[in-house]
């Protein structure tokens, strides 16, 4: 059985369709990686798949269950609230919770569902261990801003991994760190395509999704525009646009 | 004659002090229920809300002040706050309580709003609800954003409560200015500063004792 299957999403804002109809499914334990041009609704899609928005249109299923039926969902619904935690989600701005150590801000979650001491006492445990595997060993007790962009986000992705999610999300996990940071993070998402974690990368680092992916989608002005492997899609593209935008990429 | 003053004006002090306090225990909440309102999406509540806290926000004290204690009388025909001093207390303190929860519910709002969208959107991707965002996430860098700002309206608070005297509430000025006319002397009113000054002077180390606290995250 997929893991995921996504049918038909679309999404307007304001009239304008973003997404004009996404449909992809993938397997347990698969990297997809998504390309497209600035605007093209990488985010957009990520975000529907999250809950974070409502699509207009389509359906999500999730390990054969459908989450996500269009027009049958309010967003402040509690189902809503359980069908999100399929998903885990890596933001750009990596958006840990300033208050919290990097320890408190992967334990939160599972921990405000904890049910006894001894639950907690594993949670922490967990987190710890998922910290140590990010190679944040001596930075735990750290606050947000005492860390670098890169540790940040390591911080972030142990944070979303600690609830054991279907599929992990990231969008664009390196755009807002430096370059020379952008390398630990990296060996880190790496490490879990090993592991064969299920995950879906937004991306604008070819070469990085070219290693990691097991397909890679090309997304154009809101549809999915070339599908396939790394070697169909980035070494022999077939779409015009794909074409152009690797092109444009390599210069 | 220097005891006797300055234990006279303790006496008025006590007054200001009852008015200090009362008006932050009821403003400092209600201030956050009219900070929601403001933000409501439902029109009905929010334009009414944002109407009320110009008008308070947009008039003097000293008016609203007048205007408490004797509108009731003058435009209702009823003696709505009773008589003597009780009476002046009340009025003077729901007038105190209104105005400053208007200036509070704007701090509430600018910091409530001040928090990035990412951390509502981080919260509900752990399926946090809206309870656990707002008490887990959202309210101690709320805290700490309004912090500065409060300790600013609660400063002015203290000197602000000597306007109730022009319904004639009994306050420390009051008692300072009542030396005038019986002992003929004026530097009891001018000593009444140094309250005001040493009072303001420990809210500051409190404000800036806790502002420390929340010092260790940004
Ligand atoms: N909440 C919104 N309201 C209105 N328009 C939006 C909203 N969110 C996104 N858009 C528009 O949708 C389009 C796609 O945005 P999206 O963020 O999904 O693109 P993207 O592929 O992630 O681009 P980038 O590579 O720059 O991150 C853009 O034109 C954007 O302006
Ligand atoms: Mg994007």
């Amino acid at each position: 059985m997929k893991i995921l299957e996504i049918h038909n999403i679309k999404k307007k804002f304001d009239d304008v369709e973003i997404l004009k109809g996404i449909s992809f499914s993938m397997e347990k334990g698969q990297t997809l990686s998504i390309l497209g041009s600035s605007g093209s609704g990488k985010t957009t899609l990520l975000r529907c798949l999250n809950f974070l928005e409502i699509p207009d249109e389509g359906t999500i299923t999730v390990n054969g269950d459908v989450l996500f039926f269009a027009n049958t969902v309010d967003l402040r619904d509690e189902n809503v609230r359980k069908n999100r935690r399929h998903f885990g989600m890596v933001f750009q701005q990596f958006n840990l919770f300033p208050q919290y150590t990097a320890l408190e801000n992967v334990v939160l979650a599972p921990k405000l569902e904890a049910k006894s001491k001894g639950e907690i006492v594993e949670i922490e445990e967990k987190g710890r261990e998922l910290l140590r595997k990010m190679g944040l060993e001596d930075r735990m007790n750290n606050y947000p801003h005492q860390l670098s962009g890169g540790q940040q986000q390591r911080v972030a992705i142990a944070r979303a991994l600690a609830l054991q999610p279907d599929i992990l999300c990231f969008d664009e996990p390196t755009s807002a760190l430096d370059p020379e940071l952008t390398g630990e993070v990296l060996k880190v998402i790496k490490e879990l395509a090993n592991q064969h974690t299920t995950m879906i990368i937004v991306t604008h680092e070819i070469g990085f999704a070219k290693e990691v992916s097991d397909e890679i989608i090309f997304m154009d002005g809101g549809v999915i525009a070339e599908q396939g492997t790394p070697e169909q899609v980035i070494d022999n593209p077939s779409n015009e646009r794909t074409k152009q935008f690797l092109a444009n990429y390599l210069k | 004659m220097f005891t006797n003053v300055t234990l006279s004006l303790l006496e008025g002090f006590l007054g200001t002090l009852k008015l200090f306090s009362l008006t932050l225990l009821f403003s400092l909440p209600l201030g956050l229920v009219i900070s929601f309102g403001s933000m409501s999406k439902n029109r009905i509540i929010k334009f009414p809300i944002r109407f009320i806290i110009w008008v308070i926000r947009g008039t003097p004290l000293m008016l609203q002040l007048l205007i408490m204690f004797y509108g009731p009388g003058i435009f209702l025909g009823i003696n709505l706050w009773g008589s003597g001093d009780k009476g002046r207390f009340t009025a003077a303190l729901v007038a105190f309580v209104i105005n400053y929860a208007c200036y509070f519910s704007e701090i509430f709002r600018g910091g409530i709003q001040s928090i990035p969208r990412g951390q509502y959107e981080a919260a509900a991707v752990l399926g946090l609800n809206k309870r656990q965002t707002f008490f887990k996430i959202v309210l101690l860098q709320v805290i700490k954003k309004i912090v500065p700002p409060i300790s600013n309206e609660v400063i002015t608070l203290v000197k602000d409560t000597s306007l109730a005297r022009v319904i004639a509430f009994y306050e420390i000025i009051w008692e300072g200015e009542r030396f005038i006319k019986s002992a003929g002397i004026i530097w009891p009113l001018f000593y009444t500063g140094v309250f005001y000054l040493i009072f303001s002077g420990l809210l500051t180390l409190l404000f800036g004792y806790i502002e420390k606290k929340l010092d260790y995250f940004r």
